[in-house]
């Protein structure tokens, strides 16, 4: 994998382009394991640093086992370009496990040193951001202000114990074995593999543990006393099991401190503890076993007691804190229950890593909380990536369909030639009916004829004599169609048994009757009196013929006009409305 | 501390949707171009289908029209007073003599029904003298020869000199191209 920089130096893209990087070349997005504590692993490496032993424990935590871990020299852990065989080996044993993570757990029992906190911290509300000081700002808490900060790491100790000195204390371990846990944590980065370190003080462990190996019943104070290969460390608790000071004695070289005696009696004296049980407890293969026995002798009127673990089977009874640290919080169940002793167990006191993966490294790589963003936000690109393809399918389906439509090849062209066709037609037949409307049967000679005819039938007893027809136009300009009228003059002679026929024709159904009737034989529809756009008027005069001469009718002859008793002028006007079918167009044919 | 927070939320959730957005908003726009393109080609193509239909249905009445508009046409274009006058000659000659006779043929400006149209037109007057269902019978011929003829006068009367005979007087538009 490319060298990755910190975020901060990068701009935003390239901030993307590195976290795309993690997410893609490694297990982060997949494997919480990345993100967890060494001792939530299912599958631990616990290593045990006394001083003159190093020994290394495998557990897996799911079956609650231990074994022996792979040989670690001293060598090694104090050299970090020798670590390959050692990092190998429990790579390869923690695969063969089936486990996908492992959590390197580094007791640290060859120094336990403690520091003062300023006396102005001494406030039990601090504690926590005390915790946290002593971590990223220890010199700001710390009351020796010569101490290097890059050179040891601080964690705070508190003091549950009511009339406690001071609150806290803090406990410093050197750090040397951070190049160890640096050599591993580059080793888990290239072969993609979850190793997670944490270093613990095996001294802080067993005090945890000590709840689990005191009977209880005792109402007294007590002091613990560990006793590791190369210091002492005591812990005195008071009638409570209320944790109230720690001490550490260095043996220089001795199997025992050298004041080992007037400092528990001097410490006693000023914590005001009388004749307090003293249990000893041996944290090494090797430790003075007479501590004991001279402890009954000088503290003759303290119950003195060596205190045994019990401890799972593969870790040795001088080396419990691998298998005190490994005890789930959740199922701690001590012989002796204390605030003290919860604390340390439900807080954590008693398990801080000391040597965690420094900030600026740590902050190299995404949060857990970004890896799932970024792991969401890529199953949301399926998403999106599916809706855009879903987008473009249905508009390549919606154009396929389209386009496969005649109607979208249909050539705009056609159009124009169908309405140029539609107007060519059109011309022709407007030419059409234009002559055929000028020519139509509107006024002709034959069928007035016809009319005049039929109206004066033979032996009527009418005689004609003048005849007269007209037809006009009506006066009306601007209009498309122009009605026009007909007019017919009849005069003539009539005898006495032909006035009721003219006296019905002059009625408005009698010269209707008369104009359907010529329509009918001529065929003329200029003669039909019906419809609205007609009108049909008809007035008959008839008078006494001054020249008539009664005589016989039998002796009268036709065309004699004295036998006609009567003269009759007839006048019939025939008008049609521009809206008739036969009304003249006004426009000029193309 | 959250160093990646935003730059993954900028290129792992903002630019990819926009990006989806900007192809799903591109779709749709093309989609609704070709809809609108298509409904433009749509409507011309109804326009052309009933456009090619009513062509269709013009043309069969056309050419149904044509042989008897051409006729027409060549009708017209005939000169009104000689067709006339050849015409009424073509009949007489198969009607009695003494039953028909032509007695004056005047040409005229036009007017009559041919004042109401701008088509050209022109009058003409002819007397005649006959019988009356000899002249009906002319009078039918001539008009049934030359439908544009549309009478304008007639007149009818008693001939002084032959009573079996009737003086006419008619008057003809006629409507010419």
């Amino acid at each position: 994998m490319a060298t990755l920089s910190h975020p901060a130096s990068l701009n935003p893209l390239k901030q993307f382009a590195q976290a795309h990087n993690v997410l893609r070349r490694t297990s982060r997005a997949s494997n919480p394991a990345w993100y967890q504590e060494a001792n939530e692993l299912a599958f631990q490496v616990h290593i045990r640093v006394d001083g003159p032993q190093i020994v290394t424990f495998y557990f897996d935590q799911k079956k609650n086992l231990w074994s022996t871990g792979p040989t670690l020299t001293e060598e090694t852990l104090n050299d970090p370009s020798k670590i390959a065989p050692f990092a190998n080996e429990v790579l390869r044993y923690s695969r063969s496990q089936g486990a996908t993570a492992l959590g390197v757990i580094l007791h640290i029992a060859d120094e336990f040193a403690i520091a003062e906190l300023k006396p102005e911290f001494d406030n039990p509300a601090a504690l926590n951001d005390l915790r946290e000081k002593a971590t990223l700002d220890p010199t700001s808490i710390l009351e020796d202000s010569s101490v290097q900060a890059d050179q040891s790491a601080w964690r705070v100790l508190p003091y549950p114990a009511a009339g406690s000195a001071s609150i806290a204390t803090t406990i410093a371990l050197s750090r040397h074995y951070a190049p160890f846990f640096e050599a591993l944590r580059l080793l888990a980065e290239q072969a993609n593999y979850p190793i997670i370190t944490s270093a613990l003080s095996a001294p802080l462990v067993a005090i945890m543990g000590v709840s689990h190996a005191i009977a209880p019943g005792s109402a007294k104070p007590f002091v613990a006393i560990l006793q590791y290969p190369w210091l002492t460390a005591l812990a005195f608790f008071n009638e409570h099991s209320d944790l109230k000071l720690v001490r550490t004695l260095q043996h220089r070289g001795l199997r025992r401190p050298t004041n080992f005696r007037n400092a528990l009696a001097t410490t006693n004296a000023s914590l005001e503890f009388v004749d307090p049980d003293l249990f000893l407890i041996p944290l090494g293969s090797n430790v003075d076993s007479a501590l004991d026995a001279d402890l009954r002798v000088t503290f003759a009127n303290s119950r003195v007691e060596v205190l045994q673990f019990a401890l799972p089977d593969g870790v040795p009874a001088w080396c419990p804190e691998p298998a005190i640290a490994a005890i789930p919080a959740a199922t701690d169940v001590p012989h002796i229950s204390s605030h003290t002793f919860s604390t340390l167990r439900e807080e954590q006191w008693a398990t801080q890593n000391f040597l965690p993966t420094p900030r600026e490294i740590e902050e190299i790589y995404p949060t857990r909380a970004e890896m799932k963003l970024f792991r969401y936000a890529r199953l949301s690109w399926v998403a999106m990536a599916a809706c855009a393809l879903l987008s473009l399918c249905y508009v390549a389906y919606s154009a396929f369909r389209l386009v496969s439509r005649p109607e979208w090849s249909f050539d705009t062209s056609a159009a124009n030639a169908a309405k140029g066709r539609i107007t060519k037609f059109g011309q022709e037949k407007v030419k059409a009916n234009s002559w055929s409307n000028l020519l139509e049967d509107r006024s002709k000679a034959w069928a007035s004829m016809e009319a005049l005819a039929i109206m004066f039938p033979k032996d009527g007893g009418m005689l004609v004599k003048t005849y007269s027809h007209s037809a006009k136009p009506e006066n009306a300009s601007g209009k498309s169609t122009l009605g026009f009228s007909k007019e017919w003059k009849i005069s003539g002679l009539a005898r006495d048994e032909s006035l009721d026929y003219l006296n019905q024709l002059n009625t408005r159904e009698g010269i209707a009757a008369h104009f359907s009737e010529v329509a009918r034989i001529t065929g003329n529809s200029a003669y039909n009196p019906s419809g609205t756009t007609r009108n049909l008027v008809i007035n008959v005069r008839t008078q006494e013929n001054t020249g008539y001469k009664p005589a016989p009718i039998e002796e009268g002859h036709m065309l004699d006009d004295t036998t006609y008793p009567f003269t009759f002028d007839l006048t019939i006007t025939q008008r049609f409305e521009g809206t008739d079918p036969l009304a003249i167009n006004s426009a000029k044919i193309p | 501390m959250f160093h990646y927070r935003q730059s993954i939320a900028i290129f792992a959730i903002v630019v990819p949707a926009i990006v989806t957005a900007a192809v799903i908003g591109a779709g749709i726009s093309i989609k609704s171009k070709m809809s609108t393109s298509f409904e433009t080609k749509l409507a011309s193509y109804k326009e052309y289908e009933t456009g090619r239909l009513s062509a269709l249905e013009l043309e069969t009445q056309v050419n149904k029209q044509r042989p008897l508009l051409e006729q027409w046409e060549a009708m017209l274009k005939q000169e009104t007073a000689s067709t006339v006058t050849s015409n009424l000659r073509q009949i007489t000659e198969h009607l009695p003599p003494k039953e028909i006779q032509q007695t004056a043929f005047e040409p005229l400006e036009k007017g009559g029904f041919g004042s109401a149209s701008a088509q050209k037109s022109s009058q003409i007057r002819i007397a005649l003298r006959g019988t009356f269902r000899t002249m009906q019978r002319a009078f039918h011929e001539l008009e049934t020869r030359m439908p544009q003829l549309q009478l304008q006068d007639l007149k009818i009367d008693t001939a002084a000199s032959q009573a079996s005979l009737l003086n006419f007087q008619v008057t003809y538009t006629a409507w010419e191209k």
